[in-house]
């Protein structure tokens, strides 16, 4: 008999609502392995090692830790079984040092010595190079990253789940990390479980993969037996062309020469050059609150009818760029122009008054209100007004417009008037789309719009960016998702520390020169 | 999640506007069955009746001579704070201050008609907007307070009580401020002169209960305000500023505009009261004194909340609170302990306010577990 496995999950079956998140899953995760979860986004992948950490409890199913069955509740009780997850995204406290975050959470007396010492005993033993008495808040995303791993190992777990942990990770920062993985499986024979949507790392980095499609196992295989365009048409279910299978699943190198191909191919909107740009924003410079450099002289320009995509590794100026478009960033320094006009910066309501359409990366913080109904988020920011006088409500005006939307736009509610967070997510984001492109937009702003959208969510959201593009309006497409960038994309500029810091069109692709951009590695060979 | 979250109306289902009034009824019907209960277990154990004493809270407030018009005087003043309060409500901001901005807007309602020298009826408008501007200078100082230095509301609201109470105080001392300056008085109070009979509010008098004409204006701006809310633009956006400030700056509100706004308007619907409270007879018998809000101020920001910021809901519970006010002044007579008394109106209180705070977590907890699932 060899030894039972680390941690067996058995028959889970988890629904949310008519969703069936996971569906009669099976998973064994042996000791001295990597495991990789392969799967699209709402594949059930995060659910199902949710349901292992005791974040989610299961409907039906059984997990066994070392052969012996357990109920797992919460991640406390996960973590005297010897699990221990590193999420994807990040849980630290900013104010505090490296050390402070380590220990947060423990039931112990204060010692900052032995505390110190502990992180980097641990950050030794595993490679994991980082100053204890670091602000957190000092930090780049990738060294974060090794603070919330030193979390988790401080704890000596047996099991050691990490959900997505590239997503904001430079390739280089990714091969580090997996260097520190296989370390830690060869060392100490921990069992690692190493959740993805990207077929390249998961072939890279691990022993064993399981596929997970809607909610269910679709294929089982030992590393060395899988190769790319097999694992592709397992997580998809069906055939995928080269191209669309490169771009939407990660495998940037199936991409590569296809792309060149495509734009020799086809006509880079060549007049596009004569036209005037939609957007221009010309050496934009903002600081946060407490001083922090936001933007530092970003200039980049759209024009009708192309997507531009934004690459770059999270948290570059990402977020302040798509706030400035929706106008809740003033600028130090610099100008927006929106075709004709220069909407003022940070002023309420002045960049879509101008003409900007964005779909936020939080859709629930400046997307919609969860608390009003459907009928009202879809005219949130034009409300219909009646004839009785421009101050009033057109109420019945309302309602025909939310009506027509709904059914264009095809969002499933129980109706006009019900609230906003009766809706699941896809719903509501298609709330925030209508909404949006109903308003006529000269620029339209997608900021990661398929984060968190299961597959059917996604296709439709980007034929709707497509769509408008073709329509001639000016989309810019801000995403931390490579492959949705290089799949959307006619233009892509690369962010990097708050500016644009390199531009390549569909014909003139180099992907690895892309990675260099956004690692910065570019800009340190220029300065 | 997978392609099924696209089902038809999967999730929307949950939600239905039937169920959800019949889960309110059964909250409040319960949080007052076991407020009652728990009362009476404590007049029982004082040696009270429980009956005795709910008789004379009734005849207190409604069953005797002319104490219906009484309780209505009283609900005039609380209708009119709740109405501010559900106005700053709305625009997500909490003004707990409606005690200080009342007794401004009071003050400089008596200042006006201690120094215009004349007297009539049109002083009496005069009067009133010199309430209305009192108060919303008071809740000003806050919302400007709020929007150029960014104290919170919360605090400055509540510290300009305090301030209010010395600065009308310091105006009630002095002979050329407030002071009545009748010369040759022995133990002289701190009070103003008594409002000319000719400038005083016209006072009804149906079926032997008096009380003044302010009630129909007070009505009619609860119909104004849950109009205003729930059918212009400017409502529209106040609520959007209200439950998301980020999506609402997106959208074209201004948060310094509108936020300051509705904290203004707040204090004048306050404002409003105190003058109302002074030129109805009813509070002060038409002359101002150190303590004249009489709480009216901190009840009023309790009806809002058992009306859970809707107006109309606002009018009977406006009338309950001044019921519970009025009828406890015939508790002393049943030989109930004083402070006894003042147990069974705080449960009565407690009751009421019990349910939206819970519904509010409720909602709370429910918007929360939906935006978790689905991100």
């Amino acid at each position: 008999m060899t030894a039972p496995p680390a941690a067996e999950l058995e028959g889970i079956t988890k629904r949310f609502g008519a969703v069936v998140a996971c569906d009669d899953v099976h998973l064994a995760l042996q000791r001295g392995e990597i495991h990789g979860i392969l799967g699209e986004n709402g594949a059930g992948k995060s659910t199902l090692m949710k349901v292992l950490i005791g974040l989610v409890l299961p409907d039906a199913g059984m997990i066994r830790v070392s052969g012996e069955p357990c109920r797992i509740s919460d991640p406390a009780e996960a973590a005297e079984y010897g699990i221990g997850m590193v999420h994807q995204h990040f849980s630290l406290v900013e104010p505090l040092t490296v050390w402070e975050n380590a220990i947060l959470g423990e039931r112990i007396r204060l010692d900052a010595a032995s505390a110190r010492q502990r992180v980097s005993e641990i950050s030794e033993r595993y490679g994991l190079d980082i100053d204890p008495d670091e602000r957190v808040s000092d930090l780049s995303a990738g060294l974060r990253q090794r603070v919330e791993i030193i979390k988790c190992l401080r704890r000596d777990p047996a099991i050691v789940i990490l959900d997505e942990p590239t997503s904001v990770l430079t390739p280089g920062e990714s091969e580090q990390l997996f260097a520190v993985l296989r370390r830690v499986v060869e060392q100490e024979n921990k069992a690692v479980a190493l959740v993805s949507h990207k077929l390249d790392e998961v072939l890279t980095a691990t022993d064993r993969i399981t596929i997970m499609r809607a909610g269910t196992v679709v294929d089982r295989r030992d590393t060395t037996d899988a190769d790319a365009p097999g694992l592709a048409r397992a997580m998809v279910g069906r055939p995928v062309s080269l191209r669309s299978e490169g771009a939407a699943l990660g495998h940037i190198e199936a991409l590569d020469g296809e792309a060149a191909a495509e734009g020799s191919e086809s006509e880079p909107s060549a007049e596009s050059a004569e036209e005037s740009p939609v957007l221009s924003i010309s050496a934009a410079t903002a600081k946060g609150r407490d001083g922090r450099v936001l933007l530092d002289g970003l200039s980049l320009e759209v024009y009708p009818g192309e997507i531009v995509g934004v690459a770059g590794v999270e948290g570059n100026g990402q977020a302040p760029l798509s706030d400035l478009l929706s106008s809740l960033l003033p600028l130090e320094s610099g100008t927006v122009r929106v075709r004709d006009s220069e909407p003022v910066p940070g002023r309420p309501g002045s960049m879509a008054a101008a003409g900007v359409a964005v779909i936020p990366a939080d859709r629930h913080e400046s997307g919609c209100v969860l608390d009003m109904t459907v009928a009202e988020n879809l005219t949130l920011v034009s409300p219909p007004r009646s004839r009785l006088g421009r101050a009033f409500l057109d109420r019945a005006g309302r309602e025909a417009v939310a009506e027509r939307l709904i059914e264009q736009f095809g969002i499933q509610t129980s109706g006009a008037d019900a609230p906003m967070w009766s809706l699941s997510g896809g719903n509501q984001q298609r709330v925030v789309l209508a909404r949006e492109l109903s308003g006529d937009p000269a620029v339209l702003v997608a900021a990661q719009p398929t984060r968190g959208l299961d597959v059917g969510a996604i296709e439709y959201v980007s034929e709707r960016l497509r769509e408008a593009a073709r329509q001639g309006v000016g989309v810019l497409l801000i995403s931390t998702e490579l492959p949705e960038v290089l799949d959307l994309a006619d233009r892509i500029v690369v962010i990097f520390r708050g500016r644009i810091v390199g531009e390549m069109d569909r014909a003139g692709m180099d992907v690895e020169r892309l990675g260099l951009l956004m690692s910065g590695a570019q800009e340190a060979a220029a300065s | 999640m997978t392609t099924a979250a696209l089902a038809p109306g999967a999730e929307s289902a949950r939600f239905s506007r039937t169920r959800e009034g019949a889960t309110v009824l059964a909250v409040y019907l319960t949080s007052i069955a076991v407020a009652l209960l728990v009362a009476a277990l404590v007049l029982w154990a004082t040696g009270g009746s429980p009956t005795t004493v709910l008789s004379a809270m009734l005849d207190g407030s409604v069953r005797a001579d002319a104490r219906w018009g009484r309780t209505i005087s009283e609900a005039i003043p609380l209708l009119l704070v709740a109405l501010g309060t559900t106005v700053n409500a709305k625009a997500g901001l909490v003004n707990i201050g409606q005690e200080g901005q009342l007794f401004v807007g009071a003050a400089l309602a008596t200042y006006v008609f201690t120094h215009i020298g004349v007297s009539g009826p049109f002083v009496l408008i005069l009067i009133m907007l010199a309430g209305v501007v009192g108060g919303a200078i008071w809740a000003g100082i806050a919302s400007a307070l709020r929007y150029r230095r960014r104290m919170p509301e919360v605090l400055t609201t509540l510290l300009l009580v305090f301030v209010a109470a010395q600065l009308v105080g310091y105006g009630l001392k002095n002979s050329n401020l407030l002071l009545d300056p009748t010369p040759d008085q022995a133990n002289r109070l701190l009070v103003s002169e008594r409002l000319d009979p000719s400038t005083r509010l016209p006072r009804l008098s149906w079926f032997g209960n008096e009380f003044p004409v302010s009630a129909f204006v007070a009505l009619a701006l609860a119909v104004v305000v849950a109009l205003v809310l729930s059918r212009t633009i400017v409502g529209f956006r106040l609520q959007m500023l209200g439950r998301g400030p980020r999506t609402a700056h997106r959208a074209g509100v201004s948060e310094s505009r509108y936020g300051g706004m509705a904290l203004v308007v707040s204090g004048a619907f306050c404002g409003l009261a105190g003058a109302f409270m002074l030129v109805g007879g009813d509070f002060g018998n038409y002359r101002l004194t150190p303590g004249f809000a009489v709480n009216i101020g901190w009840e009023g920001l309790l009806v809002a909340l058992v009306a859970r910021s809707h107006p109309i809901v606002a009018i009977p519970a406006a009338f309950v609170f001044a019921a519970l006010r009025t009828g406890s002044g015939f508790l002393a007579a049943t030989g109930v302990d004083r402070d006894i008394t003042k147990v069974v109106q705080a449960l009565l209180v407690l009751a009421l306010l019990g349910p939206p705070a819970i519904l509010f977590v409720r909602d709370r907890r429910r918007a929360l577990a939906a935006a978790r699932d689905r991100v």
